[in-house]
């Protein structure tokens, strides 16, 4: 225990915003917030990750890199795959340059050559570079996070997000709505009293929430959006332009993972364009598979883009509602996310809410940022600091004839609980079955079913005498917790979760201990190999280069130095893939700078002849 | 079933069990209350104390969402008094479900010029309704509580289906 006297030192948690696209860390500094950058002064890391066949794993920009020449290794938009079932995401799935197929229990598992990977893993390898970002700057380990997702997020996205954030070794202190975290970013030291209707459209995702700013208490009135909405979808509209423009092929030419890649990239582009000129033009070679010209002006983009547009405001609209205002009686509007560029947004927005939509910080940070302030409150620095967010969507369990059965409303502030009673049905039972589903349908098949839950240990009694009172309690992550127990004798019945989707506690265990530290120490084990036989290659190879070629006595000297260093650090127990590396460049460099005409030959010659491994 | 939880969302709020609260005080008093108990600012580090403090948020969350409602604040107050009354007297004479029924078509029919003085209409009823709800429980007649707030029912069906339809 600390002494109340001696303020405990800092603790450090960082904020992550876990992008459609893009994701980035901040961490709280002073009164407001910073970006950490990595050793090329970039905050952002695309969210993309490459099985390359000879470089190993990569991600975020090198990755990028690589997804027109490794179309099919290369996954991005995750996001929109985490937490969903294999059936759910086929359509989607269809149009993605890299493989998804249906794994266990219909979840989704992206192929990428003999290995197949759960969206859990794939989000934490990106988490994971993110979190090496964070080390490498701050220069001390980081194991807790709070990290951001959509406020329409449901129960089983949030909790494969927290999944995919243990999978990274990272602590997940709490899963935060993205336009909360915004709101927070923006009234930093909550002095600003006020309501505040936050925007936020980013790649994949469109989310607006409603908040009331009250001395230094941010509290979530309401809530709304669309996991499927974001500039993702005004690509694709352009995408299906260029690609009308292809000469007509036979349609597996047209979903060649390249074409399909080249198309997604041209159209990104063609859009950041068209939101700082009046018109754009494009011209796309995509070799044998044929040329695309297209010249599009903003309004004929705008057109097209329109009705995705229309329905970011009715969820406008419906937040303003649900939260008992009226339009006018938003104080501010708060524009987050990299789609929230293009203008006849912010035009449509402004017209509707009759606010000037304010965009002082940069809308790729802003979510970032105001993790890391509410990361700060929760590693106890920060007193002075409180969010009070609500649950997106209803909750409730099925009944008989398949109706849901509210328990917990949308926009209930969490962490809420209920507690409703249940009975048995027949004599001796000492098991019931729990459905629980999530949306605001009135048919069980018309909501997302979350999980199963079994109860079990009920005293075995005549039917309908038992009383087993069920408390749903919705924690501050939006995460469902239930716990049970038999009123009449007090025993606390065991509860059985079979999630619909994403991963079992027992998975997310065993991957922890296999997946993520395996991928990265077998693909290190492959690398040390590799570079051992180079070395030992190089060693034999530049010694019988040495006979071969006859060389002034301080010319051999300089190499044979170079090698002798190499040959003792092959035999040396634990040398690091890294130092044998160096030692291999110095040999190369030593042979490089002398005689390059007959060593080099010589080398190569002497190379080409070792048995290929 | 209609489930008071216990503590009883007054009790939570350190409140006296009485209808009339004033608004702005309440929501202090649940700024006030969160500071001092949500889990943010109150990190257990053992498990169990952790779970504590989450329910103690929960409560407090609970708590105000019925206690800001009027309507929800008078229905717990019924059930306080007289456990089970609400489910007691549910059920509705003849009268009222015919005049809930002629107003329900009133509402389907009106024409978009209609809608502003209906919506005044029926916002004025509620009122009145609610005068009633508190006049009986004031004069500890809970049961004749419970059957006003459910009859009200038919006034506030009304005009969320007038909000609906403007």
């Amino acid at each position: 225990m600390t002494s109340p006297s001696v303020p405990p030192a800092p603790r450090l948690v960082v904020g992550i915003d876990l992008g459609t696209t893009n994701s980035l860390v901040a961490v709280r500094a002073g009164k407001g917030a910073r970006v950490l950058r990595d050793q090329a002064g970039e905050a952002l890391v695309p969210s993309v990750v490459c099985f390359h066949p000879e470089r190993g794993l990569l991600v975020g920009r090198e990755a990028k890199a690589e997804r027109l020449a490794c179309p099919d290794r290369t996954v991005f938009s995750i996001k929109r795959l985490v937490g969903r079932s294999a059936s759910e995401v086929a359509a989607e799935a269809n149009s993605l340059p890299y493989r998804v197929v249906a794994g266990e229990r219909d979840l989704p598992r992206i192929v990428v050559g003999d290995r197949q990977l759960s969206p859990e893993a794939i989000s934490a390898m990106v988490l994971q570079r993110v979190r090496g970002i964070a080390e490498a700057a701050l220069g001390t380990p980081v194991q807790k996070a709070v990290v951001t997702v959509p406020a329409w997020f449901d129960d089983a996205q949030r909790q494969a997000t927290k999944d995919a954030a243990a999978l990274a070794g990272l602590e997940c202190l709490r899963i935060l709505n993205e336009p909360t975290a915004a709101a927070l970013a923006y009234g930093i030291d909550g002095k600003q009293d006020g309501t505040v209707l936050v925007y936020d459209l980013g790649g994949g995702t469109f989310d607006v929430s409603v908040l009331r700013i009250d001395d230094g208490v941010f509290r979530v009135l309401s809530t709304a959006g669309d996991t499927h909405l974001g500039g993702d979808d005004f690509d694709e509209l352009l995408a299906q332009r260029i690609l009308a423009q292809l000469p007509a092929g036979p349609d597996p030419t047209r979903h060649h993972p390249f074409v399909l890649q080249s198309v997604r990239a041209a159209a990104e582009g063609l859009k950041i364009r068209l939101s700082s000129e009046p018109r754009a033009d494009l011209q796309l070679d995509l070799g044998d598979r044929g040329q695309a010209t297209l010249t599009l002006s903003r309004a004929e983009f705008e057109a097209a883009i329109a009705p995705l547009v229309q329905r970011t405001l009715d969820c406008v609209v419906r937040a303003v509602k649900d939260a008992g205002l009226q339009l006018g009686e938003i104080d501010d509007v708060v524009l987050v996310g990299g789609s929230t560029r293009i203008p006849l947004v912010r035009a449509r927005l402004q017209a509707l809410t009759g606010k000037v939509p304010h965009t002082e910080v940069d809308p790729d940070l802003a979510v970032a940022l105001g993790a890391a302030i509410q990361a700060d409150v929760l590693a106890g620095n920060d007193r002075s600091l409180l969010l009070l967010d609500v649950i997106p969507l209803s909750l409730g369990i099925e009944t008989l004839g398949g109706a849901v059965q509210k328990l917990i409303l949308r926009n209930s502030t969490i962490p809420t609980s209920v507690t409703e009673e249940f009975s048995t049905g027949v004599d001796n039972q000492t098991a019931v079955d729990l459905s629980i589903y999530q949306g605001e349908r009135e048919l069980a098949k018309d909501c997302r079913r979350l999980s199963a839950f079994k109860l079990r240990g009920i005293p075995p009694l005549p039917a309908g005498l038992p009383r087993i009172a069920v408390t749903f309690l919705v924690d501050a992550d939006g995460v469902l917790r239930v716990t049970a127990r038999e009123q009449r004798t007090g025993v606390e019945a065991s509860i059985q979760i079979v999630p619909s989707y994403g991963l079992t506690r027992d998975e997310v265990r065993r991957m922890m201990l296999e997946s993520i530290e395996h991928a990265h120490d077998d693909y290190t084990a492959r690398e040390a190999i590799d570079v051992r036989n180079k070395a030992e290659a190089l060693v034999r190879g530049t010694q019988k280069a040495l006979q071969l070629a006859e060389l002034p006595p301080d010319q051999t000297y300089a190499v044979q130095k170079a090698v002798k260093v190499l040959a003792k650090l092959l035999v040396a127990e634990g040398t690091a893939t890294a130092t044998l590396k160096a030692a291999c460049d110095e040999v190369s460099k030593a042979t490089a700078t002398i005689a390059d005409d007959v060593i080099s030959s010589a080398v190569t010659k002497a190379l080409r002849e070792e048995p290929q491994s | 079933m209609l489930h008071i939880p216990a503590p009883d969302p007054f009790t939570v709020f350190g409140l006296p069990h009485s209808l009339d609260l004033d608004e702005r005080t309440l929501e202090q008093r649940y700024l006030k209350l969160s500071r001092d108990c949500h889990t943010d600012l109150n990190r257990a580090s053992d498990a169990v104390d952790c779970v504590a403090v989450l329910q103690r948020a929960a409560e407090i969350n609970d708590a105000w969402k019925v206690l800001r409602d009027p309507w929800q604040r008078a229905r717990a107050l019924i059930e306080l008094r007289s456990p089970g009354a609400m489910e007691r007297n549910k059920r509705l004479d003849a009268a009222v479900l015919a005049a809930a029924l002629e107003l329900a078509e009133e509402v389907a029919f009106a024409g978009a010029a209609e809608l502003p003085r209906l919506r005044e209409r029926l916002q004025q009823a509620l009122a009145a309704d609610f005068v009633t709800v508190r006049a009986a429980i004031t004069r500890g007649d809970i049961d004749d509580a419970a059957r006003r707030w459910h009859s009200s029912h038919y006034h506030k069906k009304a005009l969320a289906d007038l909000e609906a339809k403007s």
